[in-house]
Formats: structure tokens, sequence, C-alpha cells
């Protein structure tokens, strides 16, 4: 009963705000403050990093939010460079059957020079729900990042700047958001990232997160966010070309959201 | 005579006299170790132990090649990993030989050396070398301080109106505290303290109860062959994270993210004036190599308010009464009412960078706690006796310190506490911790942290990172998540709720500091709104703090603070609270006086948004007074150097309500806006 109460409330008002993404478990380690970070799972946060990359990846992840069967998340990212370019993919699919929320994206992202990183990313958005139909549309994301010291990222990114909808008939908005924030690599072991993020209709929320390389193969990290406030703890263990992170998220009164993601480097 | 006239007064007097005004612990390296780590702490919290541990220091430094883990911890700002890397130090390179070795140790910043070089040195003597009884007497130093302060306006209990002498205070309205310190290097010490409150006799003479309203008095040798520590009379003892026995001093989440980390002193000697929580009795610590044993017994009688239990018709404790007022019959029938003996040990192993200790005590008290009336304290301790066990450890790995603490009370609950404190980075230090305390874990002595005062009934999580990138700043950050399994005072369900903290300060050079903080809190309470059952809603509260304080030439110093509060409650209207002050400090090189002043302005919405700020006060003095309602509040300190060994101490001070006919409340009530308070201390060391 209380989880159907929870699926309620989640499906009408959480989904309201904020589509459901799978950020991939290291960026949802910390805390999802990854406007400043170059990773492939970028390509679903701030493209503009996969310009940073060297070598093509793809990657998978899993979600399954609050400990709810029903509420989980799938996606997978691919990313490959071409000379001072990197062409990504996206694609990230949540809910049941009865209702589905699927996001497909698709980046190009530049490198000016190793200081600046610019790219443009366009979404393909499906809403599915049973015995209601189909609705679709179409949004544009724009990404920077740019070193301003050395070791010290800073990025911004805007979604859906026009404000796109599903279209007349469905309430279900694709919400307008801008974040921006830095990354501060301390040392071979740390690094600190921040972000900003202002959803329009919705709240601001400031995230920061620690990422700590125990060995030069295992990455422990933790985050928070502050609005909603929200813990987060994880960690990676890079070996060789394969990735594979684990990450929990907790929410003080929704409980555990565990996530799993697994990729690869060629 | 009016507020104004009074402050022209003040005024004229000041230019006229060309008085200037000190530092009160007149040592800014103190007052800012103590502001870092009370930041979150109430009002009534007594430092004086604090402020008189670290002045003994500066008096008797310690000796660094021959301390110990527990000694060093008691300079509160060291945090372990700084400490561990010192005896890490000292055992691959032998003992220090000079200073400078201390920035070839890591976790050392300029700084923390000077801090600690404050209060220790590399080769100061050991007290029991050639030891006499004529030097004894020869090199001891003997410390008395006499202080006297009182309001200047007349309280409804001292009225003659209120004549029925069960609502008046018995008392005179002066409070007096007496406190005298012999000292022999750091081996010896002998402590009195002797104080009445406002409206408390000098002399108690009634109910069988004779002498001074608060006496406490203890004896410590320290250092002698095998007894590390002995102390006869008053003592505290504080062990592990403070889940099964921690008295006295104590400190909660705050500016120092690192003073959530509890140092494990064990058996100290109890200096302080606060009348609850300490031990009367003897305790010994025994080094048996690796191992130490603490054995300590205790026999008070405490304050309690009884009541009769109509079915057995004995009469039970419905309170423990903490205050130490005793001004009224009532308050003082209370007084010292039932007696409580504690009797147990601790068992401390230390080997290399491991420690673990074990702690197992019994309580026993003369009458039974009644059971609690509400459901919020079903589960509150019943009965007149209480045996607990407690296990606690510490361990250094590479750059890590794991801490932690599992304590059980017998046939009740269980607390426990584990966590971390890293250095991620030369720059980047972390602290996590993880808690979970049982509604029905009981202990008398227990001061976990958490966001509780006690631990008890609480899960939670806390993160904190430090990042100092140079000597010039650094920016402190933490986040806590609480829950609160079953009901508390005004929380009619299990509750939950969060803390978010960030300082950033920048120290350009020695005497110019800029803070800048925020706070916010977001907890669940009772909606008052009247219904038929009761209700909780979110209570969010944020604090905006910035402070700078320069020094404009040798002798004076100028500091700023600008504070504001704002409280949310869920359908209600914000509330705000703003205090703003000017200190002017007086200190220079070379002179008998020194002093120092404030003039605060403070405009807030009642209590919620009440804002709490350190005061200045005389040498030992400490108070964080919180403002509410709309007001000017004043004072002034001075210091005298009268001659070598004699110093005296005045304070003035003064808060102005607006548009309020009485301030206080109860038998404290005072006719008027005004409340005023004189101080007098005189201090002779000889």
């Amino acid at each position: 009963m209380r989880k159907l109460y929870l699926l309620i409330s989640i499906i009408l008002f959480a989904s309201f705000l904020k589509a459901q993404d799978n950020n991939g478990a290291r960026i949802t380690a910390l805390g999802n403050a990854s406007v400043a970070l170059q990773d492939v799972w970028s390509v679903k946060n701030n493209q503009a990093g996969i310009a940073g990359l060297k070598k093509p990846i793809v990657a998978a992840g899993y979600e399954n939010r609050f400990s709810v069967k029903e509420l989980s998340t799938q996606a997978a990212v691919f990313s490959i460079p071409i000379k001072d370019y990197a062409v990504g993919a996206a694609f990230n699919s949540y809910g049941v059957s009865d209702y589905r929320e699927i996001k497909t994206g698709l980046t190009l992202a530049k490198s000016f020079g190793p200081k600046l990183f610019l790219a443009i990313g366009i979404n393909y958005h499906q809403l599915k729900i049973s015995n209601y139909g189909n609705a679709k549309a179409f949004s544009v994301d724009v990404g920077l990042q740019y070193m301003a010291f050395p070791k010290l990222w800073l990025g911004s990114h805007i979604s859906n700047p026009n404000q796109t909808k599903y279209g007349e008939n469905t309430d279900q908005i694709i919400p307008a958001h801008i974040q921006f924030g830095a990354n501060y690599i301390f040392s071979e072991q740390l690094l600190i990232t921040t972000e900003f993020e202002k959803i329009l209709d919705a709240q601001a929320d400031f995230k920061a997160g620690v990422e700590y390389k125990l060995i030069k193969f295992v990455a422990l990290r933790g985050g928070i966010s502050v609005n909603p406030f929200k813990q987060f703890a994880g960690f990676g263990v890079n070996y060789q070309k394969v990735n594979i992170d684990f990450a929990v998220a907790s929410h003080p009164v929704l409980g555990y959201s565990p996530q799993v993601a697994l990729g690869y480097e060629f | 005579m009016s507020f104004k006239t009074k402050l022209v007064i003040i005024f004229s007097l000041l230019l006229c006299s060309k008085i200037s005004f000190s530092q009160q612990t007149e040592d800014p390296v103190i007052e800012y170790i103590i502001e870092s780590v009370a930041a979150n702490q109430t009002e009534d919290y007594d430092y004086s132990e604090l402020i008189d541990r670290l002045n003994f220091y500066k008096r008797n430094k310690i000796n660094l090649n021959k301390t110990s883990k527990e000694q060093l911890q008691e300079l509160v700002f060291l945090n372990p990993l700084q400490i561990d890397a010192l005896f890490e130090h000292i055992s691959l390179n032998g003992s220090l030989v000079n200073t400078l070795e201390f920035q070839s140790i890591s976790g050392y910043d300029l700084e923390t050396i000077k801090n600690l070089l404050y209060f220790a040195d590399i080769n100061t003597p050991t007290g029991f070398e050639n030891f006499s009884f004529n030097k004894l007497f020869k090199d001891g130093k003997n410390d008395l301080l006499i202080r006297y302060s009182r309001y200047l306006e007349q309280q409804k209990g001292f009225s003659s109106a209120s004549n029925t002498s069960s609502n008046r205070y018995l008392g005179t309205p002066e409070r007096v505290f007496t406190r005298y310190r012999f000292s022999y290097s750091n081996n010896i010490q002998f402590s009195l303290n002797l104080e009445k409150d406002a409206g408390e006799k000098y002399w108690n003479n009634n109910n069988g109860q004779t002498g001074p309203d608060f006496s406490s008095a203890s004896l410590y040798i320290k250092d002698l062959r095998k007894i590390k520590k002995l102390v006869i009379g008053d003592y505290s003892l504080q062990y592990g994270q403070g889940l099964a026995l921690w008295s006295g001093l104590s400190f909660g989440k705050g500016a120092d993210i690192f003073s959530v980390v509890k140092p494990n002193l064990g058996l100290k000697p109890y200096t302080s004036i606060n009348e609850f929580s300490f031990f009367r009795g003897i305790a010994t610590q025994i080094n048996l190599g690796k191992l130490d044993f603490t054995p300590f017994f205790s026999y008070n009688k405490i304050d309690a308010g009884l009541a009769l239990n109509p079915l057995t018709n004995l009469e039970e404790i419905s309170s423990l009464q903490q205050s130490g007022l005793h001004r009224t019959l009532n308050e003082l029938k209370n007084r010292r009412r039932i007696s409580q003996m504690v009797f147990g040990g601790n068992l401390q192993y230390n080997y290399r960078k491991l420690s673990i200790g074990l702690t197992g005590y019994h309580s026993n008290y003369s009458q039974d706690f009644a059971p609690g009336k509400s459901l919020y304290n079903q589960f509150d301790f019943t009965g007149n006796s209480l045996n607990n066990v407690g296990l606690n450890y510490s361990y250094t790995l590479n750059n890590t310190y794991f801490f932690g603490e599992f304590a059980h009370s017998l046939n009740s609950g269980v607390a426990y506490i584990n966590g971390l404190l890293t250095s991620l980075s030369p720059i980047v230090s972390a602290v996590l911790f993880h808690r979970n305390y049982q509604k029905d874990y009981y202990s008398f002595y227990n001061q976990g942290i958490g966001e509780g005062s006690t631990a008890v009934n609480e899960k939670g999580f806390f993160a904190g990172l430090q990042i100092k990138p140079d000597r010039k700043f650094e920016l402190d950050f933490y986040s806590d998540l609480f829950k609160f399994p079953y009901l508390k005072f005004r929380v009619d369900a299990p509750s939950t709720g969060y803390d978010i903290f960030s300082q950033f300060s920048y120290t350009p050079n020695k005497t110019t500091r800029l803070t800048l903080r925020y706070q916010f809190q977001n907890k669940q309470q009772n909606d008052d709104t009247p219904t038929f059952v009761n209700t909780l809603s979110f209570v969010k509260k944020s604090n905006y703090r910035a402070d700078l304080s320069y020094q404009i030439n040798k002798s004076f110093s100028l500091r700023n603070r600008i504070e504001m509060v704002q409280y949310h409650e869920e359908n209600k209207a914000n509330r705000y609270g703003f205090l703003a002050y000017q200190d002017i400090i007086y200190s220079p090189l070379s002179s008998k006086w020194s002093g120092n002043t404030r003039l605060a302005l403070f405009d807030t919405d009642g209590f919620d948004t009440r804002i709490y700020a350190y005061e200045n006060d005389v040498l030992y003095g400490f108070s964080i007074p919180g403002f509410q309602n709309r007001g000017i509040r004043y004072y002034l300190n001075a210091r005298y150097n009268l001659k070598r060994g004699i110093d005296i101490w005045f304070r003035y001070s003064l808060t102005q309500y607006n548009n309020q006919q009485t301030v206080g409340s109860g038998l404290d009530e005072i006719d008027g806006n005004l409340r005023s308070e004189a101080k007098l201390q005189l201090r002779f060391q000889f």
C-alpha cells in the first residue's frame, strides 16, 4: 500500500518537475554535479564533456528508484572522438509498460583547443500512457566547458531553452533548465565538483560531489544535493578497459535508490 | 535616568578617563579556538573549563617529547590525524630537537604550529624529577580569583511586594564566584570552586543543609610512577565517542568540522561551575604497559523533583534538575534531594595507531525514576539502577583515522557510531560518520554527537569537508541527515530533517579575518494550527553571517558582524531576525590597561528567530546570550594590571528593549525596558 502511494505521488509530482533521467552511477554518486565533468555520461548532462574524451566509449546503466521496481530507469550512452569533434548518443527509458517515457539524444561536440569545449544536442522525447495514447516532442541542449586555470574546469549547460511541450493536450512538460558549476582537480587522486541548477517553474538546487581514488583503479565517491536534500555515495572500479560503477542515492523520506553502470573503452 | 543619558555619561566617562578595552580572554588564540568549537552550542553552556584548561597549558606548557595522545587531545584544535602524525614523527626520528621540525610533519600548517607552540614546547621540565615538599611550595603556583556580579535593576523575586516566602528569592541578588587553583608544574593541581547564583543564599542552613550553595574541589596528581592520573574529589570521565560515559564539556556540530570526532580524554579533574554532570569520589588511571586501567567510585547527592506514586505510596523521581539554581523554597527543597552512586572502570589498550577501550559502570539512585506520562517519553528510563557497557575504538591507516563506539544499557537498547576522518590531499580533509541510537538506550552520562543533545532515538549520517588551499583561505562544509524513529517533545510522530552548513574564511594577514557563514536547517515539528490530531510540518531556518575583524594600529582592533535569520513554518509568513554589532578592542603591548566594548543592535520576530552571539567577558567568564525582540545591547570590559600577579577586571553590560514594559519573566521580571549588569573580578597569582 505504501509503495502504491509512493508510486502515485512520484509519478504525479516528481516526474512533473523533471524527467526521470539516469545519469550514470559515477555522476549520480557525485550528487549529479556533472556540468563541468568530462565523462561518457556527460552526453546526458553537459554534452560538451565528451569533447574531452580520447577514445570511443560505450556504457549502460540501470537505476531502481526508491527500491520500487516500477520506478526503474534504463539508460545507454555512447561517444566517439573524430579529430576535433566528438559524436555522442544517449538513450533513456523510464517507467512500466502502462506508463513509459523514452528520451533519445544525439550530440555533436567540438573542442576549440584543449581549454574550450562546445556542444549541441537534439533530444527526441516519447511519452506513452496506456488508454491515453502517445505524445512526442523534440528539444535542444547546448553546453560549454572551459578550463579557466590549470585543474579548474567551469561548465555551463542549457536544456530546452525554447520550452517545447508534448503538445496542446498534454500537461506533461519537458523542463527548461540551466546549470553551471565548477570542477577542481586537486590531484591525481582527488576532484571536487559543484553545480548550480535552476529548473524553470521549480526550485533551484545546489549539488556537490567528491571523488577520491583509493588506488589507481578504485574510486570512492560521495555527494549531496541541497534542494531536495539528498545524499549520494558510490564507488567505481576501472580495470583495463572495463568500468563498473555503483551508486546509491538517499532521500530522507523516500529512501534509497541504488544504481549500477557498466562501461567499455575501445 | 533614561537610557540615553546613561549612555552619554558612560561614553563621556570613557573619553575623559581614556579607559580602553581588552580582549577578554585577553587572548585572541584562545578566543578563536573557543569560538570555532562553540558555534552551535546553546547559551547556558559553561566553557570556563576549556578556557581554564587552555590558560593552564599556556602557563604550564606541555612537553611534546613526553606527552601522551590524551593530553594533546585536550588541546581541542588538533585533529587525531595530526596527533598521530606527531607521534609517528617522534618514533621515526627520535625526540623533537627543534620546533622547525613541525613543518615537515604532515597535516601541520603554520597556524596549527603557531597554536600548538602556544600551549606546548619541546623541552619543558617534568615535575616529579627531583621532587620535594620544599620545592612543591616554592615552585607551586597559586591562583585566587573572586568574581562578583549583579543586575542593577530589581527583579520581582527580590521585591518586598512579593513577600510570601514561597514565592520569592530567599537569598541576595548578587552572584559570587570564588576560584582557587594550586598547581605544581603539570603534575599536581588542586582546585576549589565556590559559587552562589543570584537569589541564592551565601550559606544554606535549612532542611539539614549547611554550607555554601555550590562547592567543588579536586586534587589531581599526574605521572607518579605507574599512576598516570589520580583524582580525589570531583572529576569527570570522557570515553570514546560519548555514548556510554562522557561527563562535562563536549562539543556538537560546529564550524570546526573535526570537533565532531570526540577526543578520548579519560579521567580529568572537574573544575567547572556547572552544577550537574560530574562525579564526586575517587578515580585513578594506572598504566600497565600497553594497558591503562581506570577504576572509579562516586557518591553524590543531586537535585531532583519527587512525586508520590499513588499505587506504591513511594516517592519517585519525576525530573532531574540540571540548572543548579536554589533560590526559592521549592528549589531549595529539591536541592541535593536524592543520592546517586556510580562505580565502574575503563580498560584502554593502546598499541601504535590502534586503541581500544572497554567501559563498564553501574549507577544507582536512592529513588525510582517515574515512568513517563506522555506518549513521547514512554521509553524513558524507569527503575533505580542501571548497568552500562561500551566498547570504543580508533585506528589510523595511512591518511585515515577510523573511530567508533558501541554502547549498551543492559536489559534495554543499544547505540553505536562509526566514522572516519581522512585527509584526501594535503589541502582537502573529510569527516564522515553514521550513527544509530535506539529509543530505549539509557545512559546518564551520554553526550554522543547528533542533532539531539544526547545519543538516544536518532539515526543519521554526517559528511563534512574542509578545503584549505593555503594559510589565507579556508572553506568548511558539512551536511547532516537525521531521523528520529520515535516521537519527541513537540513532535508527535517519527520525524526527519537535515542540516547544511558552510563557512568561508579569508585571512590575508595575521590581524585580518573575514568570515562568511551560511547554515540551513529543515526539521519537522507539530503544526500548531489546532486540529483534531497533531500533524507534523516542516520548519526551515536559514542563518547568514558575515564577520570582519581587523587591526587599525598596534593597540586597536575593530570587529563587525552582521547576522540574519529567516524562519519559515509551513502555511505561515516568514519570520526574520537581525543582529549587527561593532566591537572595539584595545590591547596594547605594554600598558596596565586593556579592554573592549561592543554596541549591538538586534531586531528579531521573537524566540524562534533569536540570534546567539559570543560575548567577551572577564577572564574565565563566558557567555553566548541569545537575542530576541528589538533593542540595543552594550557592554564594556576593562582589565587593569595593578601589579605583578594582581589583576582587576570590570564589566558593565546593558540591554535595552524597545516597546517592552518588562524584561524577563516570572520572578526574574524587571519593571521597565532595561536590564544592566555589573561585574567585578579580582585575581591574585602568587
